[in-house]
């Protein structure tokens, strides 16, 4: 089935923002160039846009503009402006890390912006009760794919587990899969643990501005 | 360490580097990436790597075969960018053709502006003709029509495009109309803005809070959310109010 769409006009509505607003926002990288959904309707060419995706970003574009300018939310939210350069010393100090995330990776210091992703993605899956190595899987997998985390274009990373059971016999084995939604495992196999990269990448950016 | 200046004046070619200072005034190439602050060509010049530099500017016939960077892009002569461009203010009054996207803040456009693909900015003015194969996105988009421009859609929050009767003074604008005189057209797919005003303008689709079809518009529906007003000398086939 076809994700939640909704239609561009019906954002205006809902949202209540001009087009001169969602034009900006998309100039800026605030809205990634893959929300932008062009589809035949009755009535000629219209653009569409995840539903669940385009909702929640301009409510945060909305109560961050409070407090920032645009090109700081830029900053924050478009993933092409991921800092490249961050040497981060003390992830336990970022809420979506914390002391047991930091556990997954360990270094002296100088975590770079792609390791701290890699570690929330982890905490992500421990905090929801996957077993420690597990967790790790997925660290490793986001870690060695640092360039995805600064392409506009929404990643998920998942953990899928298989269970073999024959004669007494009990083999449960994990692995780690990144690529682009809709990701689907066969039939015998079920999803543990789901993580949307994009979203990730922002708790990070947005945990690395309160502790600096 | 210091770095060095070129200029080519007769004919010539360099690799490229680091530069403070390109001028290119006879027939020259670069060969290699290019970052220098400034770079004029009045000559002939190819440049086959990417090119980044705080000033460019091309009076003469200048070629990119890759992406282009700069603060400021002046182009008067032909100028063609075969990659993306960005700059912070371009200004052309010549041929300019960039074969991907441009993004900046500033488009000031006189002569004939090509872009094969989507041309986003703050502010785009033109008095020239343009052609943009995809969206042409800016806060502020003020076009005096001249010759027939095209672009696939156009979106941002003011739009005005007015048609130009093709003489400075003595013709008022409907009567260069009604005479059939006025020059310049515009053709859309789909246009988006907060404020539209059009002129001479062919469209698919127009959306706007505060919509006035002008003079010369032939539109096939208009999607208004609070006003819209339409020339008697304008055909809108479909109004809807939002």
């Amino acid at each position: 089935m076809d994700e939640d769409l909704i239609a561009k006009k019906d954002v205006l509505e809902e949202a209540g923002i001009s087009y001169g607003q969602l034009y900006r926002w998309k100039r800026k990288g605030l809205i990634p160039e893959a929300w932008f959904i062009r589809k035949a309707t009755v009535t000629g060419q219209e653009t569409f846009f995840p539903r669940d995706k385009i909702l929640p970003r301009i409510e945060q574009i909305r109560s961050l503009k409070e407090e920032q300018s645009l090109d700081e939310l830029v900053q924050i939210l478009a993933p092409e402006a991921a800092p490249e350069t961050v040497k981060h010393d003390d992830p336990a100090a970022l809420s979506p890390i914390g002391t047991e995330g930091r556990k997954l990776l360990w270094k002296e210091r100088g975590y770079t912006f792609g390791e701290l992703v890699a570690l929330a993605c982890g905490t992500h899956a421990l905090r929801s009760g996957t077993r420690p190595a597990e967790a790790k899987l997925l660290v490793d997998l986001v870690r060695a794919e640092e360039t995805v985390l600064r392409t506009p274009t929404g990643m998920t990373a998942l953990l899928g587990e298989k269970a073999f059971e024959q004669e007494g016999f009990s083999v449960r084995l994990t692995l780690g899969v990144l690529g682009h939604e809709p990701l689907k495992v066969d039939r015998e196999s079920r999803v543990k643990h789901r993580v949307d990269l994009e979203k990730i990448a922002e708790q990070v950016k947005l945990a690395l501005r309160e502790v600096t | 360490m210091e770095s060095q200046s070129i200029s080519i004046s007769g004919s010539g070619r360099v690799s490229g580097g680091e530069y403070t200072q390109v001028r290119i005034s006879g027939s020259g190439r670069v060969e290699g990436d290019v970052v220098a602050q400034e770079i004029r060509v009045s000559g002939a010049a190819r440049f086959q790597g990417t090119v980044k530099a705080k000033e460019i500017s091309v009076s003469g016939a200048g070629k990119f075969t890759d992406r282009v960077e700069a603060d400021v892009l002046v182009t008067s002569g032909s100028c063609g960018i075969e990659g993306d461009a960005e700059a912070k203010e371009l200004r052309s009054s010549g041929a300019q053709r960039i074969g991907g996207s441009f993004r900046g803040h500033y488009v000031r456009i006189s002569g004939v502006l090509h872009v094969a693909r989507d041309m986003e900015t703050d502010v785009f003015t033109s008095s020239g003709k343009f052609d943009i194969g995809g969206l042409l996105s800016a806060d502020r988009v003020e076009i005096k029509l001249v010759g027939d421009s095209r672009a696939r859609e156009i979106g941002g929050e003011n739009i005005d495009i007015r048609a130009s009767s093709g003489f400075s003074f003595g013709f008022s604008l409907t009567r260069g109309f009604r005479l059939g005189v006025g020059i310049g057209t515009l053709t859309v797919g789909e246009i988006e803005g907060d404020n539209v005003h059009l002129e001479a303008t062919t469209a698919d689709v127009v959306r706007g809070k505060i919509v006035h079809i002008g003079p010369g518009c032939r539109i096939g529906r208009v999607e208004y959310a609070e006003s819209l007003d339409v020339h008697p000398e304008a055909e809108v086939r479909e109004r809807i109010k939002r």
